[in-house]
């Protein structure tokens, strides 16, 4: 509603002034409106596979051999080699295993005995992993020598997801 | 509107209580979360973005949850006092800006844990969600229109956007993902975590709700401030509207 009085040249510029910041106001409404839908359609196309487990490949819906999936598991013990600069490893989860290939170093805090996420495709017996990221648990244990030996000295197992 | 005045209607001896708590709580968690707790056995010093990332995000869902219990009071209450809209449109602010912290907080975290800044998981994306949710509520709260239609339309959408908390709180237990579950409110009554570590976080939500609180107080005195402004301007084109009239006459 707009009072002002319209014979005031003072206060004129007021109007034009208060329609731009409402059209700035619907300007990011629309971006919200195209933000949230990309959001979501982003989440939708992306849960459809985010994630198998190891030992669902091939038995359960979305986890084909062949289609482009990410798979679950741990990363066993005495598996990992990193050979020209492409680093395998052996994932296992409810004591079913699968060969992993992935080129580079996978980052973050990935090692023997954690959990991963590898993001790729089966070829033949062989998981091609394009990116793997690491699942870490809910658990924070303060780092200390005595605790690292005991862990060290424990062979480690197949985490529930 | 001097300084002194300003200082007189902002501030009060309860927010200078609250911040003073702030204050005290953050200063232990930076002493706390750099020097004193121990580096966690996988994740070494990265584990230091949880006494940040935590807080950032209780505090987030909380202002959010405010902003709806505001927003239905101001609904259901026979007066519509716009001092329910004016806490409801601080907290949503607030509440954004935190939740922006907890993103931008668990992406460097991501990063150094995960491997990746970003991974379009459950958790991840139903977060992002709401942070829009929120700015879009900030942007229907500036669209214009008198107080009155500014308290109704966001207050509706307060009550719809509040439903998604439940969802991305328990997306990680809804959903196989990436972002781990819960450690402190696990439900399982099994805190998976070192004492001290514990401690220090729970120190940081203290910390950040009291900074929350103190940042809302401000805030929707100062919304209180420009609404009377508002009305002050309103009133005296009314008055030239009035004088213009009489002057035709």
């Amino acid at each position: 509603m707009d009072l002002t009085p319209r014979t005031s040249e003072v206060n004129a510029p007021l109007a034009p002034r208060k329609r731009n910041t409402k059209w700035g106001y619907v300007a990011v409404l629309v971006v919200i409106v195209v933000a949230g839908g990309t959001i979501v359609t982003k989440f939708l196309t992306s849960a459809i596979d985010y994630y198998c487990n190891v030992d669902e490949i091939g038995s359960r819906d979305g986890c084909e051999p062949g289609r482009r999936i990410r798979v679950q598991g741990t990363v066993e013990q005495g598996s990992l080699k990193s050979v020209n600069n492409s680093t395998n490893f052996v994932m296992i989860f409810n004591e079913k295993t699968i060969q992993v290939v992935y080129e580079g170093d996978p980052g973050g805090i990935f090692q023997e005995c954690i959990p991963v996420v590898a993001q790729g495709r089966l070829v033949g017996d062989v998981f091609e992993a394009t990116r793997i990221e690491v699942k870490h648990s809910n658990s924070y244990v303060a780092d200390n020598t005595e605790r690292l030996t005991k862990a060290e000295a424990q062979v480690c197992s197949p985490q529930a997801g | 509107m001097d300084a002194q005045t300003f200082n007189a209607r902002v501030a009060t001896p309860t927010t200078r209580l609250i911040g003073a708590l702030a204050i005290v709580s953050m200063a232990w968690v930076v002493i706390g979360g750099l020097i004193v707790t121990p580096k966690d056995v996988d994740q070494g010093d990265a584990v230091r973005i949880m006494y940040v990332h935590v807080p950032t995000a209780w505090v987030a869902y909380l202002a959010f949850i405010v902003t709806a219990l505001a927003s239905a009071c101001w609904l259901l209450s026979r007066k519509h006092s716009m001092g329910f809209d004016r806490v409801a449109g601080a907290s949503a602010e607030v509440g954004v800006i935190f939740m922006a912290m907890t993103l931008l907080s668990g992406s460097l975290w991501g990063r150094i844990t995960w491997g990746s800044y970003w991974a379009w998981d459950p958790r991840l994306t139903t977060t992002s969600f709401l942070l829009v949710t929120y700015i879009g509520y900030l942007a229907v709260r500036g669209l214009g229109g008198s107080l009155e239609q500014r308290a109704r339309r966001s207050a509706v959408i307060a009550l719809l956007a509040v439903l998604e908390i439940p969802l991305v709180h328990f997306s990680v237990l809804m959903w196989r993902s990436l972002h781990q579950k819960a450690s402190v409110l696990s439900g399982d009554g099994d805190i998976k975590m070192d004492g001290s570590m514990l401690t220090t976080l729970l120190v940081g939500v203290i910390g950040f709700t009291c900074t929350f609180a103190w940042l809302v107080m401000h805030r929707q005195r100062v919304l209180a401030m420009q609404d009377a402004m508002q009305m002050t301007q309103l009133d005296a084109a009314l008055r030239e509207r009035a004088d213009e009239s009489a002057g035709l006459k």
